[in-house]
């Protein structure tokens, strides 16, 4: 479905309204110990209309198609934002405009695989991971892939269309240490479609043998010691940094919330190193993880420069929070599904890269730690924020030694961020992040590798 | 959605669609829903939301192949394609002789709660709520409050005759909150519950006003001063949480077939505390929202998951219970409570030498050994048996099985969230470290 489709919709607004159509394509394969558990796909397919009216919002969404229906959706849009604002509407409620056009269809161009052919990569996927590693305990590997699908129309000017797809295969091994279960896992893939995004599993192998190299170091590693820190947090922490630790916190419907970042607005609030950035679409040259041309509002987006060289500047932002803060809005309103509305949402946030080499950031910590892989992470009002770490390295006398078990790390983001003392002259994107605030969504998350100190916990 | 076919008869066509595209074996769901949702952002009342939706699941077995797709369209053709892909998935897959579906149970339905919101009552008691929130606790700032009422039918049948049908209705209730004044701002925190009715103020579901009172004395919070091993009272709200741990970790579908769950061989021994029972109660009366088939299409029984430190019953579904040769679970395995205790919050307080109150618990996902670490949110140092003072910055680590032996005292209070009924508990040590 195509703006055109909609467009004629348009007609029955009675106040700013936008009314999106969209469908998620979902699919899932699952292996577990080799044996085929889950293999199923799905879609989600339906219209809504958010209308706004003195500060105010209405929401309605169906899975009906048809000029009926949809307009019975409008109309109840409508029916609820009057509804709220005659018991609760606050003044005139007009919102800013930059209304985006955008056509964006990432999908693949090569053939679609078959289910049989998706089957037989898990399957080959597992099956190589026992041949490297016959003593494991167990195994899993699952393929998943999202395309969500939208086609927008709002009624101050935004038309969009965008189909963004997103491929996975994320393998968890187990292995048996002196009788216990140790675990790792890793996940590959992003952007595209399945075919676009892997091509054989022997691709894959270089990847799975390292991921088994690590599981055997794990289970022979030491639990890593309680306190405070001088670590090197890689890429793939340093994302989950920018994200909860950082970027929520500077969301602007949460820092209307209560959240501490309220307060530093122009003041340093990181390292003059640090520079992060929500980007909209495209970083450094690439198209992001998870690009967003016009956002679901409508809105054209644009990159949030949220820290420059450690001076908090800018929030993200919606129409309505933008007017609040009399800013621009960014296009950061984002819904998961189409029964969903939209909510100030990152997109790819991230650290810019610095000009230190990692080995020589490693050579420099005395004793501390080098954490490579997160498994989750939270975030808070305050700023301070946790994240499970399931692969590190003890650092002494600035080598690399032995691993480490399961841990968590933890600080105050924006005391945290000021003992940055180096970057690493390079940086990756995760691409397979999902943001859990109110909705679930997928997001990009990215970064160098980052000196700082911080809070470990475990046990001892 | 009046005058819809009924959803029995939509989840018979499904079945016929599969055995007519060649399906040996094969289960159909038919879900249809209505939501309406009252939002409070940042203090104020924000969006009134009304969504509709409808789902068809459809599953394929084929010479023990399975394949399963899922729609949210109801139409033949829709029904046919969806049947017609699972079909096609099914023969792509590997033969499991696990997979397999549930006995013959002649039609039952079920109703539970009203079947259309009183939209002018979930006005007023929002309302009443901001009203309260605002006089009450003044610096406290309401983030986001979601009192939703959500009514609609779920229909399952399969091709051995099993058939469910359950028309259900209930009131959810989030509010997450916290408390700011000047640059100085609390962790935020968050309770809710969901119940059939409006009757109480939604202060009082779950424990949003305790904690909401927590918020406005967190604004400053100390240090524990070093690392040392400590007890823990734990919170309802948290305790619900390490809850969710020991069934990912011991008692659920993926620990058991995997082999990692250190309690695969202990069923019917002791894994816990004696003081420690936990029980599943889908069709009530301990738990008020409950449910009354499970996925896999069974009636869904109560049925005790720990009794009395003893491992009773593991979560398996049908196909994990098939995979392990270990019993299913009859209830499903979730509408949870953990039975009170008899000694009072107070008293377990008082009996604490050095640890903390825990209110929060933000965490990593314990590994396969039950191994857990996390930050003690809007959490409380309690030296002597007082509550000292907040904490901030504060770790705890240690093992979900260590946690439950170690309880030595359960609270004779429960907090009743609708879907589960959760006490304090009184255990430790684990390792506390901090500033």
């Amino acid at each position: 479905m195509k703006p055109d489709d909609i467009r004629r919709y348009a007609a029955l607004f009675s106040e700013y309204t936008e009314l999106r159509a969209q469908e998620n394509r979902s699919s899932r394969i699952s292996v577990l110990n080799g044996d085929v558990v889950g293999n199923a796909s799905g879609s989600q397919a339906g219209l809504s209309a958010r209308s706004y009216k003195d500060g105010v919002w209405g929401f309605a969404s169906s899975p009906e198609p048809g000029d009926e229906a949809v307009a019975a959706m409008v109309a109840k849009a409508g029916a609820n934002v009057r509804f709220l604002a005659s018991v609760e509407g606050r003044g005139s409620g007009v919102l800013p405009r930059r209304p985006g056009r955008s056509d964006h269809d990432l999908s693949a161009k090569k053939p679609r695989r078959g289910r049989k052919e998706l089957i037989d990569f898990a399957r080959d996927v597992d099956a190589y991971c026992v041949k490297r590693f016959p003593g494991l305990l167990s195994r899993s590997v699952g393929l998943s892939t999202l395309d969500m699908e939208k086609a927008l129309v709002t009624s101050d000017g935004g038309e969009a269309y965008s189909l963004i797809p997103r491929a996975l295969v994320a393998v968890s091994l187990t292995v048996e240490e002196a009788g216990e279960p140790i675990d790792l896992y890793d996940i590959f893939g992003g952007r595209g479609q399945f075919e676009d995004v892997f091509d054989t599993p022997e691709a894959l192998y270089p990847q799975l043998d390292l991921l088994i190299e690590r599981l055997k170091e794990k289970a022979k590693g030491a639990y890593a010691k309680p306190g405070t820190h001088e670590v090197i947090l890689d890429s793939d922490l340093a994302g989950i940094l920018a994200h909860e630790a950082i970027g929520h916190t500077v969301e602007a419907d949460l820092v209307l919330g209560g959240s501490v970042a309220a307060d530093y607005m122009g003041r340093e609030v990181a390292s003059p190193l640090v520079t992060l950035v929500d980007f909209a679409h495209s970083a450094l040259g690439e198209t992001c993880p998870v690009p967003l041309w016009t956002d679901d509002e409508g809105t054209e987006g644009r990159d949030a420069v949220l820290i420059e060289k450690g001076v908090l500047r800018s929030y993200m932002h919606n129409k309505e929070t933008a007017a609040h803060f009399g800013a621009e809005p960014t296009g950061n309103a984002r819904a998961f599904g189409f029964y969903d509305e939209p909510l100030v949402r990152m997109r790819n946030t991230a650290i810019l890269p610095g000009s230190s080499k990692l080995a020589d950031m490693i050579a420099s910590v005395d004793d501390g730690y080098y954490f490579l892989r997160s498994s989750n992470g939270q975030a808070d009002s305050t700023s301070e924020f946790m994240f499970g770490v399931v692969m590190g390295y003890e650092i002494k006398g600035g080598r690399l030694g032995r691993a480490v078990r399961d841990c968590t790390i933890s600080g105050v983001a924006f005391d945290m961020l000021k003992t940055i003392d180096m970057l690493s002259d390079d940086m990756s994107w995760t691409a397979a992040g999902m943001c859990g605030k109110k909705q679930s969504i997928p997001v990009g998350m990215g970064g160098p590798a980052v000196k700082c100190r911080i809070n470990v916990g475990g046990r001892s | 959605m009046s005058g819809m076919k009924d959803g029995v008869d939509i989840a018979r066509a499904a079945l016929a669609a599969l055995k007519a595209a060649g399906a040996d074996k094969a289960a159909a769901g038919f879900s249809r829903g209505e939501q309406s949702e009252l939002n409070v952002d940042a203090g104020k009342m924000s969006l009134y939301r009304s969504t509709v939706n409808v789902s068809v699941s459809v599953t394929a077995y084929v010479g023990g192949r399975k394949g399963s797709v899922s729609v949210n369209r109801y139409d033949d053709a829709a029904i046919r394609g969806a049947a017609e892909e699972a079909v096609a998935m099914a023969r792509s897959s590997e033969p499991d002789p696990a997979n397999d579906i549930s006995p013959r149970r002649p039609l039952e339905r079920f109703a539970f709660g009203p079947a259309e919101p009183d939209s002018a009552a979930m006005y007023e008691r929002l309302r009443e709520f901001v009203d309260y929130a605002s006089s009450r606790y003044p610096d406290t700032r309401l983030e986001q409050c979601i009192l939703n009422f959500a009514a609609g039918e779920s229909s399952y049948a399969n091709s051995n005759g099993a058939e469910f049908q359950e028309r259900s209705g209930s009131y959810g209730f989030q509010a997450m909150f916290t408390t700011k004044k000047g640059e100085k701002a609390s962790s935020f925190n968050y309770s809710g519950a969901s119940h059939r009715g409006l009757a109480l103020p939604l202060k009082d579901w779950g424990n949003v006003d305790l904690l909401m009172r927590q918020s406005t004395e967190q604004l400053e919070p100390g240090g524990v001063g070093g690392s040392f091993q400590g007890e823990l009272v734990i919170a309802p709200d948290c305790l619900g949480d390490f809850i969710s741990y020991l069934d990912g970790t011991y008692l659920g579908d993926y620990a058991l077939i995997t082999g990692s769950s250190p309690w695969k061989d202990k069923l019917g021994q002791k894994v816990v505390s004696p003081l420690f029972s936990l029980r599943s109660l889908p069709a009530g009366p301990g738990v008020e929202i409950g449910y009354s088939y499970t996925g896999d299409g069974f009636r869904a029984e109560n049925c005790d998951l720990i009794d009395a430190g003893v491992l009773k019953n593991f979560t398996l579904g049908f196909y994990g219970s098939n995979k392990t040769g270990k019993p299913r679970c009859p209830s499903g395995g979730g509408a949870l409570a953990v039975d009170a205790g008899v000694t009072a919050l107070d008293d377990m307080i008082r009996d604490v030498k050095r640890g903390l109150l825990l209110m929060r618990f933000s965490g990593g996902s314990p590994s396969d050994n039950g191994d857990f670490s996390g930050v003690a949110k809007n959490s409380y140092l309690i030296e002597d048996g007082k509550i000292a003072r907040p904490v901030g910055e504060t770790m705890i680590a240690g093992n979900v099985a260590s946690l439950f032996s170690s309880i030595r005292a359960v609270s004779r209070e429960l907090v009743d969230y609708g879907s589960a009924v959760c006490p304090w508990a009184l255990t430790g040590p684990v390792t506390i470290s901090g500033k």
